[in-house]
């Protein structure tokens, strides 16, 4: 039996929410900003053949494999080089034992912890990758998408080998498309990914990815994820990345269409010198939520993270996104910074920006700054001076985001999306663009 | 004979104009059938922001494809003449009218007034981040060329304009207005100010702070547009250098919210050479004799000749 969303669906297909997005570090519950509840139908079928990876290695296309336990292997190989008496140097290892011995329970001066400091301390004394390892939708949202993926595709990337590769994902109707891919890079490698996550069909259904990275030394990753479904789909887009010594990783999130949208990443910059950036462009149009969360965990010495996000919100959207720079006991000399620009285009709108700053170390820099506001009374003035009402400006927003994202779309497939998208939202859409997307 | 109207009344005789050609300026102004023609019309204008008033029955006409001057001093209210004619919500219009085309645009928003025709060119252009300048240029020429320019021809015609004015087509992806310099920004006027093609263009400061060669090339844009669509100006300035090599038909020089004199294109020399300093003095009276220059060479006159024939709003 065929799953939908529609009003009339039965008891069993009605659907459950599973708890997506959590902050590592909670913070006031009726703030109601901790995390988010996805809603998706139970037994909802999974869509046949709805995602399609194409992998190039150096230049010649390889058949993408499945091989599940491939990440875990490779993350549990890693484990030895992380050992934790590595990690810290003789003052450190001294004042280690008290550190985590050191309870209210035993020691009365000894400070309470939160649960999130609780299970930092639980980390350091096991320390492995394996346990570390996390996604940013969390276990419940991994575990969904990975179950309706039915295992991953592995992409594996040779020592300095150059990888491209495309994962698109279409969603179909009353069913839940996803794809999963594993990444291990290996030493000094380069790989590149592009995931479309697309709906040519209205409807209603889920659609989602699930990607775990594993970048070995010096490796180098850029993932852009577009993201253009008609506003019946929910998108579940989930990212998980450990970087060794040197490796670096860029990511790109284009979140443009969808009802309802959840993006999580995290990050364990767990080599020295390792570096993520992340850069976020969302559209919160009509009555869709966005919600996001994004954990960057510098645990190496010198790592360095950016967390750049972007976006537009009009109509009677919703949006929160959460941005976690965690600099853990160990790694000193790093720096993390995030940054978000939101544009609210109606008074209707409601945005929630959440940037944390968790610090365990001395000789670090944490830096976050967010810039949200309506459009200024001169900008909407020079707008209507050309000819564009206020309502026309609202628009130009939209338009504005659509068009930047399809100009800068990686591939012919997102950038298809995208202008798919912009056409059911505006009529010329195709037409204005002209040579752009020829 | 030197005629102008001033608020509430009907024409009042001045002293005559002895600057060759001016008279024939004053004439075709003044006379009931230029009135009628006149592509902009502004008649007893007053206007206030913050409960002070800034303009005090301010009248001047505009015929279509003429190019007229507005001059003054700092703080004399010319930008807001320029914005209370666009709609400025932050001015209101607290007396009079402004006819363009023949209808009073009073009560219309500045898009309305846009899309009727006018164009104003912004003293400080804002920045817009999220805005790609393309997708700006698309929003704001929508709708007004019916289907024929609009995506790549569209496209084409500005990478066309960026040519003509010596810009990079690069800045197209830019976002609006975002890191440009001062020039670069004029610049962008212009650009819009060819693109659209207004029947009237309201150039406010549009040369200040510019190099020499920026300047050039916002004076090939205002030449360039006359060109293209013989349309009118109306260039606020406190420089006589842009007007150079401009056709001037009609100079007006405002102090204090009020017309203080009007003349033809020689009174741009004699203010070069003067300054504003004798209207300020007297801008009820006779700004030449104020200045103790020859009366004969001051191709100027107020509105009236002495403070008793103008109105009260105007005293």
């Amino acid at each position: 039996m065929q799953n939908s969303f529609a009003a009339g669906a039965t008891a069993q297909e009605a659907p459950k929410a599973i708890t997506v997005n959590a902050m590592p570090a909670a913070t006031w519950g009726w703030l109601k900003m901790n995390d988010a509840e996805a809603a998706v139908p139970a037994h909802l079928a999974s869509a046949p053949n709805a995602a399609r990876l194409e992998v190039e290695v150096n230049g010649k296309t390889v058949n993408p494999t499945r091989d599940a336990d491939a990440f875990e292997r490779a993350l549990d190989s890693a484990a030895g080089r992380y050992a934790l008496a590595q990690r810290l140097g003789a003052g450190d290892a001294a004042q280690q034992p008290s550190r985590q011995s050191a309870t209210p329970e035993k020691e009365l001066d000894a400070t309470a912890l939160s649960s999130y400091q609780s299970g930092a301390l639980d980390l350091e004394r096991t320390y492995t990758p394996a346990r570390a390892f996390k996604t940013g939708m969390g276990h419940e949202g991994f575990g969904y998408l990975s179950e309706v993926s039915r295992g991953p595709h592995l992409i594996a990337a040779p020592a300095h080998a150059s990888v491209c590769a495309t994962l698109h994902v279409c969603g179909a109707p009353g069913a839940a498309a996803v794809g999963a891919v594993d990444v291990v890079a290996s030493e000094g490698s380069n790989v590149s990914i592009t995931i479309a996550l697309d709906s040519p069909d209205e409807g209603e259904g889920i659609v989602g990815s699930a990607v775990r990275v594993l970048a070995g030394k010096g490796a180098r990753v850029s993932i852009a994820c577009i993201q253009t479904l008609a506003d019946g789909y929910t998108a579940l887009d989930d990212t998980g990345m450990f970087l060794a010594e040197g490796a670096q990783a860029s990511v790109r999130h284009d979140v443009l269409g969808a009802g309802a949208s959840f993006t999580g990443l995290s990050a364990d910059l767990r080599g020295d010198e390792s570096r993520a950036t992340v850069n976020v462009n969302y559209l919160g149009a009509r009555s869709q939520t966005r919600d996001f969360n994004y954990e960057i965990t510098h645990r190496g010495r010198n790592t360095e993270s950016n967390i750049s996000a972007n976006g537009v919100l009009a109509g009677e959207s919703k949006k929160c996104l959460r941005g976690t720079i965690d600099l853990t006991h160990g790694c000193k000399g790093s720096q993390g910074t995030e940054h978000e620009t939101v544009l609210l285009a109606d008074e209707r709108v409601r945005n929630k920006s959440v940037p944390v700053i968790l610090c365990d170390e001395d000789e670090v820099a944490g830096n976050h700054g967010a810039t949200i506001g309506h459009i200024r009374a001169d900008q909407l003035l020079y707008l209507t001076c050309r000819g564009i009402s206020e309502d026309a400006a609202e628009e130009l927003f939209i338009r504005a985001k659509l068009e930047d994202a399809a100009i800068a779309a990686p591939s012919r497939a997102a950038r298809a999306g995208i202008v798919r998208l912009g056409k059911r939202m505006f009529d010329d859409f195709e037409e204005s663009l002209g040579e752009e997307i020829a | 004979m030197h005629s102008i109207e001033t608020p509430g009344t009907a024409a009042i005789a001045a002293k005559p104009i002895e600057t060759p050609g001016a008279a024939q300026a004053y004439t075709s102004l003044a006379s009931p059938g230029a009135q009628n023609t006149a592509l902009l019309d502004v008649r007893n204008l007053a206007a206030s922001a913050d409960d002070m008033q800034i303009l005090h029955g301010v009248s001047l006409s505009i015929g279509k494809g003429e190019t007229h001057v507005l001059m003054g001093p700092n703080g004399a209210g010319k930008s807001t003449l320029g914005r209370l004619i666009m709609g400025d919500p932050s001015y209101e219009q607290t007396a009079g009218s402004i006819l363009f085309d023949g209808s009073d645009i009073s009560e219309l928003s500045p898009d309305k007034r846009s899309r009727a025709g006018l164009f104003l060119s912004f003293q400080a252009p804002v920045e817009i981040p999220g805005v790609p300048l393309l997708s700006f240029l698309r929003a704001a020429a929508s709708g007004r060329f019916g289907q024929g320019l609009r995506g790549r021809k569209l496209r084409a015609r500005i990478e066309e304009l960026c040519d003509e004015l010596d810009m990079d087509p690069a800045y197209l992806d830019r976002e609006l207005g975002v890191g440009f310099s001062g020039g670069e920004k004029k610049k962008l006027e212009m650009l819009q100010l060819l693109l659209l093609a207004p029947k009237l263009a309201i150039l406010d400061e549009t040369d200040s702070g510019l190099d020499v060669d920026a300047l050039g090339v916002v004076s090939r844009g205002i030449d360039a547009y006359r060109e293209s669509c013989d349309g009118s100006l109306l260039i606020i300035t406190h420089n006589t250098r842009i007007l150079e090599h401009l056709k001037v038909d009609r100079v007006h020089v405002m102090v204090d919210g009020r017309i203080a004199a009007e003349g033809d294109a020689s009174l741009i020399p004699w203010i070069d050479r003067n300054g504003f300093e004798s209207f300020e003095n007297a801008s009820l009276s006779d700004p030449c004799c104020q200045a103790g220059d020859d009366i004969n060479a001051c191709p100027a006159r107020t509105p009236s000749a002495s403070a008793s024939s103008l109105p009260a709003e105007t005293r």
